[in-house]
């Protein structure tokens, strides 16, 4: 990286490498890293592929903990490789594993697009309570009705949460954390009407009901969204409309 | 290699992108979509951004305001016609994100809340705390999974467009995950790939903003214009280069020198109130502000960090609660990256790279010189930046023009014909392998971009002078060379970050090479294209024009100008702070005898 | 043929065991000494229901040293988890909403606690006048 401090210390890395097209599956490949204080695992990671090995694969892009792209495992723990910061992992080695309870694709590189799928099964979009031409303007929502909803949005989908949820390793076709949060984005936006819509989807076994409230979702939250608040308030949810279903009649979106 | 039969065919799928996706959609149900992007959509960089986005709202504010404080930011070089149309379409765009569901800041009682940017007379930045980017990028990737006629190529890598006929007829695009090679066939293409930051070393930019629209446009005979005007955000992590938002000093926040001074009213932005009036001091454009820190750098008055030189920005008469309520992110930046409690202890910042005001050349109606093509946001050069961006308009920008340009290839796919299938992708696929597996000399390319990055920083940066931009200009051509010769760590296809980032790094020098290029050619000094060699002025005679610079393969671009459209702001001297004032009022009495009428929503339909 | 081969690395086997999860483990083998004890209750509850015999005998297993130490381990166990419990409170609820801002988890599970203890310490109050009235 473009870092202007100048390195003195260096440290180990081991990364688990899988490259599909010669590795039968992972090994732990070792490297040494120049580091200064304010190196962050990432930075790490781009200097030994620009310098030491091109073909080691991992996402990266913004830098600044806000696109979600380099959710890794350090030392165990899934973390975002830009906020993670060598100076706190030294002296010792440290082991870098693409997140846990995916498939890997490649290297650092996990198979994401399941985890996207989660997201489009539960309507993630505003379905108005009340049609409003943008002619008429905004809709008025108190400080009070955003709070209701707003931690949840702030969610950037970097998958930790899933990496660090035993029951999604158990079953991965699990709604999960992350996709749960967004639920609870909608649900609790005072815009919205298509709370049903939602609940729908989450009542299988693949649903709510898989979660045994481990919580280490939300400890692992880089963002503070508490997806464990949006899991565990929905079993509630999903009791209270198992038996309200009977007595009331449903429509599609 | 495979085959997807689209009707129109979008590449980049951030803020600009995704809304003309979901325009399209809208327009066009009927048709397919396709929709193209190298991250998952919620990856773009449209994610970073900060501060928020520009529309006016406040009952003593205007569009007319909103027009003169983009024209006269932007130094005049801004297509007037097409800032009144997009003036007068930010809040209808933003109000639509509301209704979407973005959520933004609010007001105790429930309505819209704005707050005061750089440049901006009175407060009409629209902000979702300061995590604004993120939001709409969040809240529009959302929405569109509502339209099933779009259908997403997520981690698809576009290698090159295919044009046929005088028309651009769909692209060829590499998948991450598999290295296999899918021709999409379009009726109309919309490059909406973001901008070019990357080129330099010291940048806000995520690693993704390379230019790769920008450059595939270029080589394919479209001009790129304004490339000089290249922006530096003044407030920056040292180092690293994160940004630290505008609107931290929108807030009220302070920058100081190393002697403790707000050294702004030092260069004509003055003078320093408690709170900052809008367009003075702190809140004062970007370029200004950049050049301001490039003086006091070289009086000795800032303070030095490990990461180098640095002024400090400082939030703590804020207080805790106001930061902590719309500096969110900032205060976790600060502590992350810095190890500093914001509330406690100012920031040190300093300018680095942020944004290309200039891009693929378009007209109002998103449309590029070459058939069936459009283009939006930051890589595309649609007028309204000029020679400075405000901030907050860029946001209201990809939303406003993300939309037209949607619009306008629906309506070109229908008037079109279906595109036609030639051997042009099967030799797209060929020289894309031959990257894969070239022997080369040896060199990798990341010695390369490195000295492309270091190269322009020096050449191109925020003060610039001819022999350095000539130098700069010589070191891309010697990089353009060596390019041809580089030699991959990683000859595998599935996930071969190497290759991509090669395929990226040749995207990139060609547009670096525009840049330079342009800059070179302006003997004048305007917004931020800043000279110290006899060139300090701004020369409207020969300069109130835009460069267009004209990719010639492997030779150097050749430069050429073009008028800009003047409707209702004839150039004035831009002043800011207590002389901006000043001009301000000479200004009007001289626009008043052309007796404009007010700029209106219903104003200049597209 | 792509060359595409994603690979399953499988969950750890032992993962309950290992930090950060043995806080969750501990929690859930908590709840099997409440059931303990509800089991024990249970037993009073079918002695008494046989006889005074039976009930005698009942209370003679309880007054052993070996039965006051399960008791106090189960004690244990139990304070933890009810302690736990609270804790995963706030999860299981809507945001709380005060004056436009949530209120902190840490509150609910403080303000919980000590309504749960108010109740407990009134009801120990009530045994016992029961207990020295009757």
């Amino acid at each position: 990286m473009s870092d202007a401090t100048i390195p003195s210390k260096s440290i180990e890395l081991r990364v688990l490498r899988y490259r599909p097209a010669s590795d039968r599956e992972p090994v732990l490949v070792s490297y040494r890293v120049a580091y200064s204080d304010d190196m962050s695992v990432l930075q790490a990671l781009q200097s030994i592929k620009d310098t030491q090995d091109g073909s080691l694969s991992f996402r990266w892009s913004c830098r600044m903990a806000v696109c979600g792209s380099c959710g890794m495992m350090i030392n165990g723990e899934p973390k975002l490789a830009c906020n993670t910061f060598v100076r706190d992992l030294a002296p010792d080695a440290v082991i870098i594993e693409p997140l846990q309870n995916f498939p890997i694709e490649r290297d650092l590189v996990v198979t994401v697009g399941d985890f996207v799928k989660k997201i489009e099964s539960i309507y993630p979009y505003i379905i108005p309570k009340v049609a409003k031409p943008v002619e008429d303007g905004a809709h008025l929502q108190t400080p009070a009705q955003m709070a209701a909803y707003e931690s949840f949005s702030d969610c950037i989908n970097c998958m930790l949460c899933y990496a660090a949820c035993p029951q999604f390793g158990a079953n991965p076709d699990f709604i999960g954390p992350g996709a749960m949060a967004l639920l609870q984005r909608y649900n609790g936006d005072s815009r919205d009407g298509g709370r049903q819509f939602r609940l729908d989807q989450i009542h299988g076994e693949d649903g709510v009901w898989a979660c045994t409230a481990v919580g280490i979702c939300s400890e692992v939250c880089p963002k503070q969204v508490d997806p464990a608040n949006a899991v565990n308030q929905n079993k509630t949810n999903s009791a209270l409309d198992f038996f309200l279903h009977y007595v009331q009649p449903r429509s599609q979106p | 290699m495979e085959h997807f039969d689209a009707d129109i065919l979008i590449l980049g799928a951030g803020g600009a992108g995704l809304r003309a996706a979901i325009a399209a959609a809208e327009a066009a149900p009927d048709l397919t979509i396709a929709l193209v992007s190298k991250v998952y959509p919620m990856r773009s960089h449209t994610v970073a951004a900060e501060g928020g986005s520009a529309g006016v709202v406040q009952s003593h504010d205007s569009l007319d305001n909103h027009f003169n404080d983009t024209v006269s930011g932007g130094d005049w070089l801004c297509e007037q016609d097409v800032v009144e149309y997009f003036v007068a379409h930010c809040t209808r765009e933003m109000v639509q994100l509301e209704h979407w569901g973005c959520p933004w800041s609010r007001k105790p009682d429930g309505h819209i809340n704005v707050r005061a940017f750089g440049g901006m007379k009175i407060e009409r930045t629209w902000f979702a705390a300061d995590r604004s980017g993120f939001h709409i990028l969040h809240t529009l990737f959302q929405t569109s999974t509502r339209f099933p006629a779009i259908r997403r190529f997520d981690e698809y890598f576009c290698v090159d467009l295919l044009v046929d006929d005088g028309r651009v007829q769909g692209a060829v695009v590499l998948s991450l995950s598999t290295g296999e090679f899918t021709a999409i066939h379009a009726r109309a293409v919309v490059i909406a790939t973001g901008g070019a930051g990357r080129v330099f070393r010291q940048n806000t930019n995520g690693g993704i903003v390379t230019g790769d629209g920008m450059a595939l446009a270029y080589r394919h005979g479209v001009p790129l214009r304004d490339m000089e005007f290249v922006q530096y955000h003044p407030t920056c992590l040292p180092g690293t280069g994160i940004l630290i938002t505008e609107a931290c000093r929108g807030e009220g926040a302070f920058l100081l020198n190393k002697e403790g001074n707000r050294y702004l009213q030092d260069y004509g932005l003055g003078p320093a109130e408690a709170k900052p009036r809008n367009k003075y001091m702190e809140l004062g454009p970007r370029d200004r502000l950049s050049q301001a820190f490039w003086h006091e750098q070289r009086r000795g008055r800032t303070v030095n960090t490990p990461q180098g030189d640095a002024v400090l920005l400082d939030l703590r008469h804020l207080g805790p609660g106001k930061i902590k309520e719309r500096l969110p992110l900032i205060l976790d930046l600060a502590k992350q990256f810095m190890g500093i409690d914001a509330t406690t202890a100012p920031i040190p910042v300093r300018p680095a790279v942020h944004y290309t005001m200039g891009g693929i050349l378009v007209d109002i109606r998103t449309a590029a010189p070459l058939a069936g093509l459009f283009a939006a946001g930051e890589c595309s050069s649609v007028g309204i930046h000029g020679a400075n961006r405000l901030g907050s308009n860029s946001l209201a920008e990809l939303s406003v023009f993300g939309r037209v340009a949607g619009e306008q290839a629906v309506e070109f796919a229908r008037g079109s014909s279906a595109p036609r299938r030639s051997d042009q992708a099967a030799a797209v696929e060929a020289s894309a392998l031959a990257l894969l597996d070239q022997k080369g000399r040896g060199e990798h390319h990341a010695a390369l971009r490195a000295e492309m990055g270091a190269s322009m920083e020096k050449g191109c940066g925020i003060y610039r002078l001819g022999t350095e931009m000539q130098e700069t200009c010589d070191t891309l051509a010697e990089l353009r060379q060596r390019y041809a010769g580089i030699t991959l760590q990683d000859r595998s296809r599935a996930w071969n970050t190497d290759w991509v980032t090669a395929i990226e790094l040749g995207f990139q020098l060609d547009v670096a090479h525009a840049m330079a290029h342009s800059a070179l050619a302006r003997t004048e000094s305007r917004g931020a294209h800043q000279r110290l060699d006899g060139f300090e002025q701004r020369d409207d005679a020969n300069f109130l024009r835009h460069s267009l610079a004209h990719y010639q393969g492997t030779a150097a671009p050749t430069i050429s100008y073009a008028p800009v459209t003047i409707t209702r702001s004839q150039p004035g001297s831009r002043a800011y702070g207590a002389a901006g004032e000043h001009e301000e009022a000479a200004h009007k009495d001289a626009v008043s005898k052309f007796g404009h009428p007010p700029i209106s929503k219903d104003t200049a339909h597209v | 043929m792509s060359e595409r081969r994603p690979f399953h690395r499988p969950q750890p086997r032992h993962w309950w065991a290992h930090k950060p999860y043995l806080a969750y483990t501990v929690r859930e083998l908590s709840g099997v000494a409440v059931a303990v004890y509800g089991a024990i209750l249970l037993a009073g509850l079918i002695c008494l229901w046989r006889g005074p015999e039976a009930y005698a005998v009942y209370r003679r297993i309880l007054s052993s040293d070996a039965a006051f130490a399960v008791h106090l381990v189960l004690l244990a166990a139990m304070l933890w988890h009810v302690l736990t419990w609270f804790q995963i409170l706030p999860k299981t609820m809507p945001k709380l909403i005060l004056r436009g801002r949530p209120v902190p988890q840490r509150q609910v599970t403080a303000i919980a606690l000590l309504v749960a203890m108010v109740c407990s310490a009134a009801l120990l109050v009530v045994v016992v006048a029961i207990g020295v009235t009757s």
